[in-house]
């Protein structure tokens, strides 16, 4: 087990590497509906995300962790709050904005992968290799995920962690700034899981890429380096892990 | 109302844009359907009951002259119910108002009591009372509105020479006259002529035909043969310058009507049943896609008891609904648009009602046919929920699998982009539902060709006939068939341009058991008016022998050229001739045979006879011209070419209009039906794929793309099918309506074409949009979120 310390909120907001962060975050709240149908899914987060930082949210069902990644997706506007990405305020974007911010400068990995069905997997990564500024070649992402072997399958013909995979080289073939990941090992065995989030770890080390992993599984708290949980909307406890652990040796 | 059955009306609730696309294209067969088969019932029931009640004859006859005791001959022939006897001569007439000189034929009426056969139907008015007073006249109604005649109007009649003022007692409907036209003439002109009835012994003094008739009409007894009577009636009127009797099949008047029962009926099947397969096809695939959406409520409630009958039920009641919708609004419309064209036909068939009748018995099979549409279309998709373990069907479906499409394998595909492939693949992947929405859409261009080539024939028609065929001004027939020199007389005339002289004679065409009473027309060999021109069109030369046939006539009596017909001259001494055919006109207005003039004369054994001509006039002395035939006794009759062509746009060219503009209707809403709804079940099964690719960084263009790619696709491939099949309809369907009396030709034009895939383009482009719309509200975070 990694040595922690644990610090409260908002200090442990801070990044532990220096320099501008990727996301500044101040009081960011998201509330659905209005009046007595109002429901808070996000009360007032506080955060900084700088690059090359691998951050797992933590929470329950309904603790608003979805809805932060959301936020931070460009596929939500927050209610009230402050959302910077590089500077830049996320808020006021409109729909060609987040459109290009999500073309980009973000990668998503989903649970259920979400590959399209009728190309394979090298295409699927080619259809978005096709729309943005400076890709890696849809082989070399594939390649980075250990599928070389596999990128002429349709994903029908692919495991459940090799649609995964796929899914990160898709999200890393652009060159992201940011990976976002909702429960990439939510529909995986435990030895595939693994297979995946190797994957991620490695692009975020390797490529220097922000990664942030939402999950209700505490087991993979350790290979970050700062670890947030959410309850009701805010951040109840932030903790910053002084070495990180590697992907094989978090206790299943 | 169990709580499945509140579920099926939310369900269907949601799904009401798509499931109202489907009642209407249902709708549109149904409303065609029931138009066509309620018309076809209304008229023949006007028809019949109108018949029966005004005791319409069964065979007819004209001659020269017989005395009236003649008729106990007539009545004395074995299988003759009934005979009635008359007077029937045609007369120029004399309007208030009307330049054009007008053609009356007056009827006599009986000297004692009522008519026996051909009742007449007062409509305003009474009949001329005859006994005491003189001077009267009832007029058909057609003639009337017309002219706006009333009881009490006042107009003139030149009989026998004398011109003599006559009062107007009554309108009157005959069912001799149902359709009223010139005798020869295919079409209608009310302007220039009109029916008459006048008591006998005013009518038969005038004319000096007193204790005589030259018109019978007889009915049969029951059982009696027709055909035996016919050549009974014809041994006995030999004597008396009989020109033929004839049954009812030959009666102009009901073979007009008939034949217009058969276009009716030629329109009311195929194209239907288009509509209705392709409804059929349409539920299918809503309703497939509704199962596919709920699969794991199917599983919940079979998990919690529902049996699967029950469960079945359910989605069967769905398309059911759609079928009740599609049944109301189609009898709706079909009534509506059947009462519309009642209401026309009243403009040109005189009955004394034409009331729309609903033929229930069409509506039940026609209920009974969409029923089975849809059971068909939904029983593959629920018979497969319905089999799925709960357990199993809870779970999401797996992923679909692909392969590369057929033409990538080519080695084409590296220019092909990401997106264009996932439409090649989808198309393969799913071939048969592939092919019929490519089959759909083919047929929504191909029903959009029928209606616009029925209106490129009808403008084809009026050009053909009255522009190269008939070139003339006016047409011009002796009371008496005289010596050619009237033709001198005919070119002296004010404004007389050019005149061509004919020699028109009934005759009776036999060609084994077929016959078929027609006008053969000697003409000038190589005339500059009234021309005899084939298919190509060309004109024709008429040979020194044989005669020249309508293509139409000639395929009625199945015969060509190289044949020989035998044809019975009905007028003057009966003689029957057997001429040679050589050649094949076209024409598309009645049936007709045509031989020169003077080969004819020769046939006839008579002289250079002529019976009439064809004129130019020169317009600036139109109305000195029509003044002059006014004077002149001799001219019997008058045709206004100008008149016909008006009778034509006014009559056959608006029913068909009418039925062209619906047809155009049915077909744009089944067009924009059918890609519609293709569109929102792509939309549908892909929104979770779109909304990826939303998140992933693609524009709302970019996926609208992805979105649209396969329906363009599949649209690119129906376009030249549907232009195929569209052509293969409208051809089918103007074979089925094309009849003796009026025909069209097949006409396809660029225009034709190009309206189609506009209409179809325009139809994909208002679905895309639409899909667009319905992009923007794809729920970006609703693909974050693991399958549920």
């Amino acid at each position: 087990m990694p040595a922690s310390t644990e610090l409260p909120p908002p200090e442990a907001a801070a990044p532990r590497h220096g320099g501008e962060p990727v996301f500044h975050v101040r009081g960011l709240a998201r509330i659905y509906g209005e009046g007595t149908a109002a429901v808070t899914a996000l009360a007032g987060v506080d955060l900084d995300l700088c690059a090359g930082e691998l951050i797992v949210l933590l929470g329950a069902s309904g603790s608003g962790k979805s809805t932060l990644l959301n936020q931070l997706g460009g596929l939500d506007s927050p209610t009230h709050g402050t959302l910077l990405y590089r500077g830049a305020n996320l808020a006021e974007f409109d729909e060609a904005a987040l459109t290009r911010f999500r073309r980009d400068a973000v990668g998503f990995v989903f649970q259920a992968y979400n590959l399209i069905p009728s190309l394979t997997a090298r295409e699927n990564v080619a259809l978005i290799t096709e729309i943005c500024r400076d890709p890696m070649s849809p082989e070399e992402a594939l390649a980075l995920v250990g599928l070389a072997d596999r990128m002429d399958h349709f994903p029908a013909q692919l495991s459940g962690g090799e649609q995964q995979r796929v899914a990160i080289a898709r999200a890393i073939a652009k060159r992201p700034e940011v990976l976002l990941c909702d429960e990439p090992t939510g529909a995986l065995d435990v030895r595939t899981g693994i297979t995946v989030l190797d994957a991620i770890e490695r692009i975020n080390r390797d490529l220097g890429t922000l990664a942030v992993i939402i999950t209700h599984n505490a087991i993979l708290a350790d290979m970050a380096d700062r670890v947030f949980t959410l309850s009701d909307g805010r951040i109840v406890t932030a903790r910053t892990n002084a070495r990180r652990g590697s992907v094989h040796d978090l206790a299943w | 109302m169990s709580l499945l059955d509140r579920k099926l009306l939310r369900d269907l609730r949601a799904l009401q844009s798509q499931a109202l696309a489907v009642a209407l294209v249902m709708a549109c067969g149904l409303a065609m359907m029931i138009m066509t088969r309620s018309l076809m019932l209304s008229l023949e029931t006007a028809r019949d009951t109108y018949y029966e009640q005004h005791r319409f004859a069964e065979v007819f006859a004209r001659l020269k002259r017989a005395p009236n005791s003649a008729r106990d001959e007539l009545a004395a022939i074995p299988g003759v119910a009934r005979v009635q006897t008359s007077i029937a001569i045609q007369v120029t007439l004399d309007i208030p108002g009307l330049r054009e000189p007008a053609v009356g034929l007056i009827n006599s009426l009986p000297e004692r009591g009522e008519q026996v056969l051909n009742r007449l139907h007062v409509r305003s008015g009474s009949l001329p009372a005859g006994r005491t007073t003189t001077g009267e006249l009832a007029v058909g109604e057609a003639f009337a509105e017309a002219h706006g005649l009333k009881p009490g109007d006042r107009l003139s009649a030149v009989l026998n020479g004398a011109k003599v003022p006559f009062r107007l007692t009554g309108i009157v409907l005959s069912p001799e006259f149902v359709f009223e036209a010139p005798p020869g003439a295919a079409l209608p002109d009310h302007k220039t002529y009109g029916i008459f009835w006048m008591p006998y012994r005013e009518l038969a003094t005038a004319f000096q035909l007193y204790g005589a008739f030259n018109n019978v009409s007889l009915t049969l007894a029951p059982g009696a043969s027709e055909r035996a009577v016919i050549a009974a009636v014809n041994r006995v009127l030999a004597r008396y310058g009989g020109r033929g009797a004839y049954g009812r099949i030959d009666h102009p008047s009901h073979r007009r009507v008939d034949d217009e029962i058969r276009v009716l009926q030629g329109l009311s099947v195929a194209f239907p049943l288009v509509f209705l397969s392709v409804a059929a096809f349409m539920t299918n695939s809503v309703m497939s896609r509704q199962i596919a959406l709920q699969r794991e409520q199917i599983a919940m409630l079979k998990a919690c008891g529902f049996s699967n009958a029950q469960v079945g039920l359910h989605y069967f009641k769905f398309s059911f609904a759609i079928v009740a919708a599609g049944v109301l609004v189609g009898t709706l419309g079909g009534i509506f648009l059947g009462g519309r064209l009642v209401e026309m036909y009243h403009l040109f068939f005189r009955f004394p009602r034409l009331d729309f009748l609903l033929d229930a018995r069409v509506l039940m099979a026609a209920v009974a046919v969409s029923a089975l549409a849809a059971f068909v279309g939904v029983a593959g998709a629920v018979h497969r929920a319905v089999r799925l373990p709960p357990a199993e069907a809870m779970r999401p479906e797996p992923p679909a699998s692909y392969r590369p499409a057929l033409v990538e394998r080519l080695g084409i595909s590296r220019w092909f982009s990401a997106s264009f492939r996932m439409s090649l693949r989808n198309i393969q992947r799913r071939p048969i539902r592939s092919g019929l929405t490519c089959l759909a859409l083919a047929l929504a261009t191909a029903i959009l060709i029928v209606p616009n080539s029925f209106r490129d024939g009808i403008a084809y028609v009026i050009d053909f006939q009255w522009d190269i065929v008939q070139r003339q001004t006016v047409t011009l027939s002796l009371v008496e068939p005289g010596p050619a020199r009237a033709l001198a007389d005919f070119r002296h005339m004010p404004g007389v341009v050019w005149a061509e002289p004919f020699r028109f004679v009934p005759i009776e065409l036999r060609a084994g058991p077929i016959t078929r009473r027609l006008m053969l027309q000697g003409l000038p060999e190589r005339g500059t008016l009234s021309r005899v021109i084939d298919g190509r069109p060309q004109q024709l030369t008429l040979p020194p022998r044989g005669i020249i046939m309508s293509a139409k006539l000639a395929a009625v009596m199945q015969i060509g050229p190289g044949d020989s017909v035998t044809a019975r001259v009905l007028e003057g001494r009966e003689r029957e001739i057997t001429v040679p055919i050589v050649g094949l006109a076209e024409d598309f207005a009645g049936t007709a045979a045509y031989m020169e003039r003077h080969a004819l004369n020769r046939l006839l054994l008579e002289g250079d006879t002529v019976n009439g001509a064809h004129v130019v006039v020169d317009h600036g002395r139109w109305n000195d011209f029509l003044d002059a035939v006014k004077r002149t006794p001799r001219i019997a009759g008058c045709i206004i070419k100008d008149s016909l062509r008006e009778g034509f746009r006014k009559t056959t060219a608006e029913s068909i209009g009418l039925l062209q503009k619906i047809y155009l209707l049915f077909a744009t809403i089944v067009a924009f039906g059918i890609i519609y709804n293709s569109a929102r079940i792509s939309l549908s099964e892909r929104s979770r794929e779109l909304a990826t690719l939303r998140v992933l960084g693609f524009s709302r263009g970019e996926v609208g793309a992805v979105l649209v790619g396969e329906l363009v696709l599949l649209t690119l491939a129906a376009l030249p099918l549907g232009l195929l099949l569209g052509s293969g309809f409208a051809k089918g369907i103007l074979t089925a309506v094309n009849t003796e009396t009026v025909r069209l030709p097949l006409v396809l034009t660029a225009a034709n074409y190009a309206f189609a895939v506009l209409v179809v383009a325009l139809a994909s482009t208002f679905s895309a949009l639409f899909a667009a719309r319905k992009i923007s509200e794809i729920n970006l975070v609703s693909a974050l979120k693991a399958l549920d």
